[in-house]
């Protein structure tokens, strides 16, 4: 390829004015042992390669190359000694032929556009932005055309840009179907600017329907369809949350609120009283281990007249609850499901119920091992526990979550599984059932307890339990602020035994059988600390090489200091990712730290 | 032993009680309160809702008539054990509950800012809009008195949690 040599070496005035317009920006690291003009000439003399209106930046060398091909065939000096160094070639920003390019140019606008305190992202009166107009994108109406979007494409995959606000105004949009993606990018925006554009058709917002529901703001003026006579009353149908159109309050807020929240907050543990907390966790801490580990431990606890059975819930919860396990299988369960609307049988009913230990030992064996993870995972858990006084004894509820690690070992009529499907003598049973149908995978469960203390021990009277499809839970509050939040539950960060013990202490004492109506206090003491704080934003790169256990330690770390992500991060790094050594370190040097280093 | 007067039909029994129950919750009809109010053990009941109690019956009802919107259980699952001695029952129950979104109170009233002007399409329409299901667990303990066809306050324990939410809902709970 001797295309390139040869069009330098033989300049012409047109020659000129066509590199002028192809001229491409590249960077040369690594060459500060001699002098930019040394640089240049031996650049120009070993690599035939003329970079011109060259400057000092930072710690590289920019200048412009004629063409692309000169660019690229400056990449192929990349490595090449000078004056006792590797020199570095990078194009820069190359905006016809590589996207990356663009992409790193466009990330800088947005970030250069955002502002982090008041969540706003400021992407009005983009046509009169100097560094957009220098770099070319208005010259072709086809790039012009496709800058507003592609800039919402690269937000979308910025997980730091946390946007509240977002300001679209003075951009000659006429049809909002250039940003059909907004609602994806952004679906909990509060506030959006769309002032002094050319939007005139009401029904292309149609695009918008139930999507935007928290947009609380909405700045139409000078859109030709802020004349329609139905103009109110549309945005007002799309956005159900709208309290502000056009500087003008259209709903009362505080009924707003009233209509779309629950009166009280959802709490993830209710204890009658602290006593009852503190041994109620104890029993389902231990019963559990054992349920995971060794069932027939449990059988001392289950009189001659315990009862202990299944339901099984397959209802589907909808695809729009998190983490759903959208086909689970309940192979292992449903012959002994007792779940009164679905089985008619009185009969099947009656044989359901599991009655003494005996046959509740038969039961338990029959069904899948299991890992629960109450002390690593205490938020996916969610407890109550009251007295039941016509037993003299409690009530304990636990919501949450289970692992199937095996298969059970015997079936439910006590004889040894099957070890090959092939084997088994019950083949009308058989029939249909495909290995799929006994999968092990995760399970969400509801298990009720009734337990009546006895002798320094606890008896239990009652044990139902019910299993259904996997789905992230209601109580905790781990939302995510982006939509894509594909994080596996390992970055659910344990809080350990103590937050569930916290819980617990943190309710309020006075054993009164009847407790006064919803004591705000207790629901904050309650209230567990979020797993992962949604402050705690790392890049995705960053995130991707670390292991759950320093994302644990950055969590714990960000909650404790209140350091924003980068600084927890450094912390974490500079202390050995050793959480006593990195909370030592920021105390001794929490004086001299910037307050720009801390959650905002 | 009430295990022993054991007889037939008591899963249709308590599944007919308990989808009355479910339609009581979904009830708007203020006038309906007080037979709703009348199966709660009004001395002692002990009323747990998403984690937070109740002092009593009539407070989380009242409470429900006039700060939740207009709601739809359907119920899942449902199983129960008689408990030996106690004249009760404990029944673990699963529904799907939906609420309405059009922006409504129970009472039909809504948010909007009356100026004259938004009265066109918006307002006309009452029917409920329901949104994505949430998932619910609901304990109960009754007295055995239901199978003698007896409802009079056998409620002495409701709790009553979600399990699930929709994202897309417009409800919150947190």
């Amino acid at each position: 390829m001797n295309g390139g040599f040869h069009n330098v070496n033989n300049i012409n005035a047109m020659a000129q004015q066509q590199a002028q317009q192809n001229r491409v920006r590249v960077a040369v690291y690594n060459w500060q042992n001699a002098t930019v003009q040394d640089l240049l000439s031996y650049i120009s003399r070993t690599m035939r390669v003329a970079i011109q209106d060259s400057f000092v930046e930072d710690n590289r060398v920019v200048g412009f190359v004629n063409t692309k091909t000169d660019a690229d065939n400056l990449m192929k000096w990349n490595g090449m000694r000078f004056s006792g160094q590797n020199l570095k070639f990078e194009i820069l920003d190359d905006i016809s032929s590589s996207t990356s390019t663009t992409i790193t140019f466009f990330r800088n606008t947005l970030f250069k556009r955002y502002d982090p305190q008041s969540k706003m992202l400021n992407l009005g009166n983009l046509y009169n932005d100097p560094d957009l107009v220098s770099q070319g994108l208005f010259s072709k109406p086809s790039t012009q055309s496709k800058l507003l979007p592609g800039l919402l494409k690269v937000a979308s995959k910025e997980p730091q840009l946390i946007v509240d606000s977002l300001n679209l105004s003075d951009n000659s949009i006429k049809d909002v179907k250039s940003l059909s993606t907004l609602a994806q990018t952004f679906p909990n925006l509060k506030n959006l600017c769309l002032a002094n554009n050319q939007i005139f058709k009401i029904q292309s917002l149609d695009i918008w329907k139930n999507k935007f529901k928290e947009l609380r703001e909405l700045l139409m003026t000078n859109n030709p369809i802020t004349n329609s006579q139905m103009y109110k009353t549309e945005m007002l149908r799309l956005f159900p949350k709208l309290i502000v159109l056009d500087n003008v309050i259209v709903r009362d807020e505080q009924k707003l609120n009233s209509i779309f929240t629950l009166p009280m907050k959802i709490q993830q543990f209710f204890f009658e009283n602290n006593e009852l907390g503190s041994s109620s966790t104890d029993f389902v801490t231990n019963f559990l281990n054992l349920w995971d580990n060794d069932r027939n431990q449990l059988l001392n606890l289950y009189t001659p007249q315990s009862q202990f059975s299944i339901a099984v819930d397959t209802s589907q919860p909808p695809s729009t609850v998190e983490e759903l396990d959208a086909n689970p299988s309940f192979g292992y369960y449903l012959s002994m499901s007792r779940n009164i609307c679905k089985v008619s049988s009185e009969k099947s009913i009656q044989q359901r119920l599991y009655l003494g230990p005996e046959f509740i030992g038969n039961v338990f064996k029959a069904l899948p091992k299991s890992k629960h993870y109450l002390q690593e995972r205490s938020n996916d858990y969610s407890m109550e526990a009251i007295a039941y006084p016509q037993v003299n004894g409690f009530l304990i509820t636990l919501h949450g979550v289970f692992d199937e690690v095996a298969k059970p070992d015997f079936d439910i009529n006590g004889k040894q599984a099957a070890k090959s499907s092939t084997s088994n003598r019950n083949r009308r049973y058989n029939h249909g059932h495909s290995p799929a149908t006994n999968r092990l995978s995760k399970k969400s469960f509801d298990r009720t307890w009734v337990i009546v203390p006895m002798n320094n021990t606890v008896v239990i009277a009652s044990d139902l339990l019910t299993v259904r499809p996997f789905v992230s839970n209601a109580w905790s509050t781990k939302q995510q602020p982006q939509s894509q939040s594909q994080q596996s539950p390992v970055a659910g960060i344990p809080t350990g035994p103590s937050s569930a013990a916290g819980a617990i202490s943190g309710t309020p004492t006075g054993a009164t059988s009847t407790p006064p109506i919803i004591p705000n206090q207790q629901q904050q003491q309650q209230q567990i600390p979020p797993a992962l704080a949604p402050t705690l934003q790392l890049p995705p790169n960053v995130q991707a090489g670390l292991t759950p256990i320093q994302l644990d330690l950055l969590s714990k770390l960000h909650l404790q200091t209140k350091l924003n992500a980068e600084y927890t991060y450094m912390l974490a790094e500079q202390s050995g990712w050793n959480y006593d050594v990195a909370l030592k370190a920021f105390q001794t040097s929490i004086n001299n730290l910037p307050s720009n280093a801390f959650i905002q | 032993m009430n295990q022993g007067a054991a007889t037939s039909h008591q899963p249709e029994i308590l599944q007919t009680f308990i989808k009355k129950i479910l339609l009581h919750l979904d009830d708007n009809e203020t006038k309906n309160l007080q037979q709703f109010l009348s199966y709660f053990n009004n001395t002692n009941c002990k009323i747990i809702f998403n984690g937070a109690p109740f002092a009593q019956p009539m407070i989380f009802l009242q409470m429900w008539q006039e700060q939740f919107v207009q709601t739809q259980h359907a119920l899942t699952s449902l199983d129960y054990q008689i408990i030996p001695g106690s004249g009760t029952m404990i029944l673990n129950i699963n529904s799907k509950v939906r609420f309405d979104e059009s922006g409504r109170d129970r009472l039909g009233q809504d948010a909007l800012i009356k100026d004259g002007s938004n009265r066109g399409g918006l307002n006309n329409n009452t029917r409920p809009i329901f949104g994505s299901y949430f998932g619910v667990s609901l304990q109960l303990v009754i007295d055995d008195r239901i199978f003698r066809n007896d409802f009079n306050g056998v409620i002495s324990c409701f709790n009553y949690n979600m399990l699930y939410k929709p994202e897309d809902s417009l409800i919150k709970i947190h």
